[in-house]
């Protein structure tokens, strides 16, 4: 089970509609750090509205992905982290520190040109 | 209860009755009490030893029936319960006097047993039903408390706030943080003020949770701004060696509002007129 990329212009945009599994979660870290080299895009932004649980692995791809665009020079925005996923993942003690993050696409959007511009 | 004793329960009626009365004046202390007036206070003792009496010749769930009518009664009027229980003890104690002869020994043992048995079972429903009244005193208390606890109110668009009053528990604080994360969806905030103005004191426990609610809301996308802190707040967060650098922080509800929608790029203007 692959997840979608699609490209906007100098965007990437993903929308995570699967509860990801460790396996998935590994082949959309590839995915996506493939896509920016093919690509050049200069900002990602990962909708996980439908996602209702993350683990801490999950987690930890999910940040490992932010980090590693920012290497490459994409910046990275999550958007849409459900209410529940938010509480797991404060709970578990995992933050996410650094990682932008916004209620939902459009949002999303404008908070990645204002990461981009500023 | 057999049939000899109950007769001999009835013979003694009033004998037992006005030594009871006369027991349980002795410690009429209560404030509650106190305040009736002696008519009522007689009138209900007098109720409340008929009810025993009357349950002499009831068996099983008809005991029951009486007396859990009567408690509820005496529930409604504040009867304070250890006076009941006094009494109920001072009740056990007379009946016995006035029933036990001391000519035959196994006949009052007898005798002894049952009373203690009948006042037991009593005493047990008195009580059962006294503290289910309190419990569901406090369950109704904090049904409401529930209710107050944590309102998310929109003020402008994408800025809402959240004022806490009262202590915050972990119980609170798991509601304030669902509360906080549900509301800034459903009004799609980008800043959330919380307002600590009413908390009383603010502890690690309590700077804990506030932060880890504020984590929380920037998870799912929105910022959040800590309003509220008085001084002497101030002063227990920095003698607690709690870090609260990672997100910003105003003494007043008005000043977190003149930052959040610096934040969201608006500004309040004066109308020319």
């Amino acid at each position: 089970m692959r997840i979608p990329i699609l490209k906007l212009h100098d965007y990437l945009l993903i929308s995570v509609q699967v509860d990801l599994d460790d396996q998935t979660a590994l082949q959309f870290q590839e995915d996506v750090l493939n896509k920016i080299h093919q690509e050049g895009s200069r900002g990602v932004v990962i909708d996980l509205t439908s996602v209702d649980m993350i683990d801490s692995f999950i987690a930890k791809v999910l940040g490992d992905v932010v980090d590693m665009s920012n290497l490459m020079g994409a910046r990275v925005v999550l958007t849409g982290i459900q209410p529940a996923v938010a509480i797991t993942l404060i709970d578990m003690g995992i933050v996410l520190e650094e990682v932008p993050t916004a209620l939902d696409l459009e949002q999303g959007l404008d908070r990645l040109q204002q990461e981009l511009e500023g | 209860m057999n049939q000899q004793i109950r007769e001999l329960i009835h013979v003694h009626k009033s004998t037992i009755t006005d030594e009871w009365m006369k027991e349980v004046e002795k410690f009429r202390e209560d404030d509650y009490l106190q305040s009736i007036s002696d008519t009522v206070y007689q009138n209900t003792n007098r109720e409340f030893v008929d009810m025993l009496f009357n349950t002499v010749g009831q068996e099983g769930e008809d005991v029951k029936e009486t007396i859990s009518n009567y408690t509820d009664r005496l529930i409604q009027l504040g009867w304070p319960l250890n006076y009941i229980i006094r009494g109920m003890q001072e009740f056990r104690k007379v009946a016995v006097e006035s029933l036990i002869r001391n000519d035959d020994q196994t006949r009052d043992i007898e005798f002894y047993q049952e009373v203690e048995d009948w006042v037991d079972e009593v005493v047990n429903i008195l009580v059962g039903h006294y503290s289910g009244s309190w419990e569901n005193t406090v369950f109704l208390q904090k049904m409401a408390l529930k209710e107050l606890s944590a309102p998310l109110i929109p003020v402008f668009d994408n800025i809402s706030v959240m004022p806490l009053i009262g202590t915050i528990d972990t119980e609170r604080a798991k509601q304030i943080m669902e509360n906080l994360l549900t509301g800034v969806i459903e009004h799609r905030s980008q800043v959330v003020l919380i307002d600590i103005t009413g908390v009383p004191v603010v502890d690690t426990m309590v700077a804990h949770h506030i932060i880890q609610a504020s984590e929380a809301v920037r998870l799912v996308g929105a910022k959040c701004i800590l309003v509220g802190i008085r001084p002497e707040i101030a002063q227990t967060i920095v003698n607690l060696g709690i870090d609260l650098g990672k997100f910003p922080t105003k003494s007043s509800l008005k000043k977190g509002i003149e930052s959040a929608l610096e934040m969201t790029s608006h500004q309040i203007v004066e109308i020319e007129e």
